[in-house]
């Protein structure tokens, strides 16, 4: 058994952005443990630009604003391991590793978990049909064009509006192929407007919401989609049920925290988000493991997924120090208007970041903190919108003998 | 002449009332910073994107290397420049920010690197 200060799962951008906070304030035991060849995770496969634009005032590329991390990782001799696979955690923070060079055990003070998420595939939304070639969802298409080197069709249907199926209907069309429509099954779209605009709009590519997938035919390879309208009371509308000639089908529809590892040691999940249950830092119900990320809760702009990681490492900091004290437990409510809030619940006084994510878009909107009817924080937003985290940040001084926490949006 | 933008600079995608006679812009509600007008402006006169896109790499650890122009280019050449993507090759290694190919279409559209490649391990892993 080899012990370790912090042992960081993941070696995406959270695992990454958590191991330099970490060494930047003071922690040298540090080991990152990566199943890829490679650090950086995802943003590999993510080439379109738009990343950094809050941490670095730049708009990068995903490789770009990756390396910048791994340069710093690399600088600082921050020791990782690659082509390595946890295959096991637990509560008293052992973990068991698998690579090439065999099994090995790690014990740890601090456990971080950042393994990201993963997709929703066909099977969870349960679309009938044949089983056919040609049905991929928007992540592993992305890898195989952008890292793999392999054209996954010509007359693509994408079902679904997340960014990363947007943002592969416009690589797509620059690869040459053509992509016919994009089926939303909500009557707004669940990626960003910017992205609508410049991945679909530039490219005469449609966007149809209220539609889904409700068949699938092909032998061997998809030869055929049914396209239906989906109603007000959300059924789905015979009369406007099409067939659409295509070769692939791509889904965006969705992406799950990856959390199997939290499950086998002991984590609390929280059903909305998928990840972890924690308190104003980051923590778990176990002490010593925190979260960040997409394991956390699934992020739409990498750089909240940096500042999420940097903000966490303060409460590893005081918990290695043993001054993670609980002053005042906060309970927080959630109310009208919101899918979910992280963190769930505050247990030491500190500035607080709030991340939510809204039920429906809307305009106009005041998010209100509230004890038994008396307000604590309020903040407005001109627009809000499902696709986008919210962010607020409220003092500890307004927190300050607060037992209840109720928030809403009006 | 009255018409909405969704301003495409950051993820705040601010959402943009225009007022515009010709090429002048005369009034614009909605922008949360000033690069907005500038973004509506080229928007009237040639709309400008980035390219993005990959290159074939020899003997890298990474089959491709993903590409971008430096500067935006304008909209109707981001077909033919990923046509033109295809045709490329490059040996690795290849540094981020390197040049992969330069003046294409003779429209001084160049395509920088985006991804370190490493050249390829030969050597057997213990």
């Amino acid at each position: 058994m080899t012990e370790k200060d912090v042992i960081i799962i993941g070696g995406g951008a959270a695992g990454l952005a958590a191991a330099l906070a970490c060494r930047e304030r003071g922690i040298k035991d540090i080991l990152i443990i990566e199943r890829n060849a490679y650090l950086g995770g995802i943003l590999h496969q993510c080439i379109h630009d738009g990343f950094g634009l809050e941490k670095f005032n730049a708009s990068l590329t995903g490789p770009e604003y990756a390396q910048r991390y791994i340069d710093l990782v690399m600088s600082k001799k921050i020791p990782y391991l690659l082509d390595s696979m946890v295959l096991d955690l637990n509560a008293k923070k052992e973990i068991l590793v698998t690579n090439r060079q065999g099994l090995h055990h790690y014990h740890a003070k601090v456990i971080i978990l950042a393994m990201g998420c993963r997709e929703r595939t066909r099977g969870a939304i349960a679309i009938p049909g044949t089983r056919p070639a040609g049905i991929y969802t928007a992540g592993v298409a992305q890898e195989l064009i952008n890292l793999k080197n392999y054209m996954i069709g010509r007359k693509v249907v994408i079902l679904g509006s997340g960014d990363i199926g947007m943002i592969m209907a416009r690589r797509l069309m620059l690869e040459g192929a053509e992509v016919l429509l994009v089926a939303e099954k909500l009557p707004y779209s669940s990626g960003l407007p910017r992205n609508i605009n410049q991945c679909l709009y530039d490219f005469d590519i449609p966007l149809l919401l209220n539609h889904t997938v409700i068949d699938i035919k092909g032998n061997g390879r998809i030869s055929e989609v049914a396209l239906a309208e989906i109603g007000k009371r959300g059924g789905i509308i015979k009369k406007s049920k099409r067939k659409i000639p295509c070769d692939t089908l791509l889904l965006s529809v969705g992406l799950i925290p990856e959390n199997e590892l939290s499950r086998q040691a002991g984590v609390i999940l929280n059903p909305i988000t998928g990840g972890p249950e924690v308190d104003e830092r980051g923590q778990t119900n176990i002490s010593g493991i925190f979260a960040c990320g997409n394991v956390l809760q699934v992020h739409d702009i990498v750089d909240n997924v940096s500042l999420e990681a940097e903000y966490i490492t303060e409460g590893i900091i005081d918990y290695l120090q043993g001054q993670l004290k609980k002053h005042q437990a906060i309970q927080i409510i959630l109310s009208n208007g919101l899918r979910y809030v992280v963190p769930q619940k505050i247990l030491t006084l500190k500035d607080t970041i709030f991340s939510f994510r809204v039920n429906q878009p809307g305009k106009k909107k005041t998010l209100l903190f509230e004890e038994n009817n008396t307000l604590i924080h309020k903040t407005f937003f001109s627009r809000v919108n499902p696709a986008e985290m919210l962010r607020v940040k409220l003092s500890s001084e307004e927190l300050e003998n607060i037992k209840r926490l109720t928030v809403r949006l009006v | 002449m009255n018409r909405k933008f969704v301003c495409i600079i950051c993820p705040n995608s601010c959402q943009l009332k225009v007022e515009y006679e010709d090429k002048t812009i005369k009034k614009i509600i909605g922008a949360q910073c000033p690069k907005g007008e500038a973004f509506v402006k080229n928007e009237i006169t040639n709309p400008l994107r980035v390219f993005v896109g990959s290159v074939k790499v020899t003997n890298g650890n990474f089959k491709l290397v993903s590409v971008k122009t430096p500067n935006p280019i304008p909209k109707k050449y981001l077909k033919h420049i990923g046509k033109i993507t295809h045709s490329l090759e490059i040996a690795a290694p290849v540094a981020i920010g390197q040049t992969i190919a330069s003046n294409l279409l003779n429209e001084k559209i160049d395509l920088v690197a985006t991804r370190k490649v490493r050249k390829k391990n030969l050597s057997i892993k213990k």
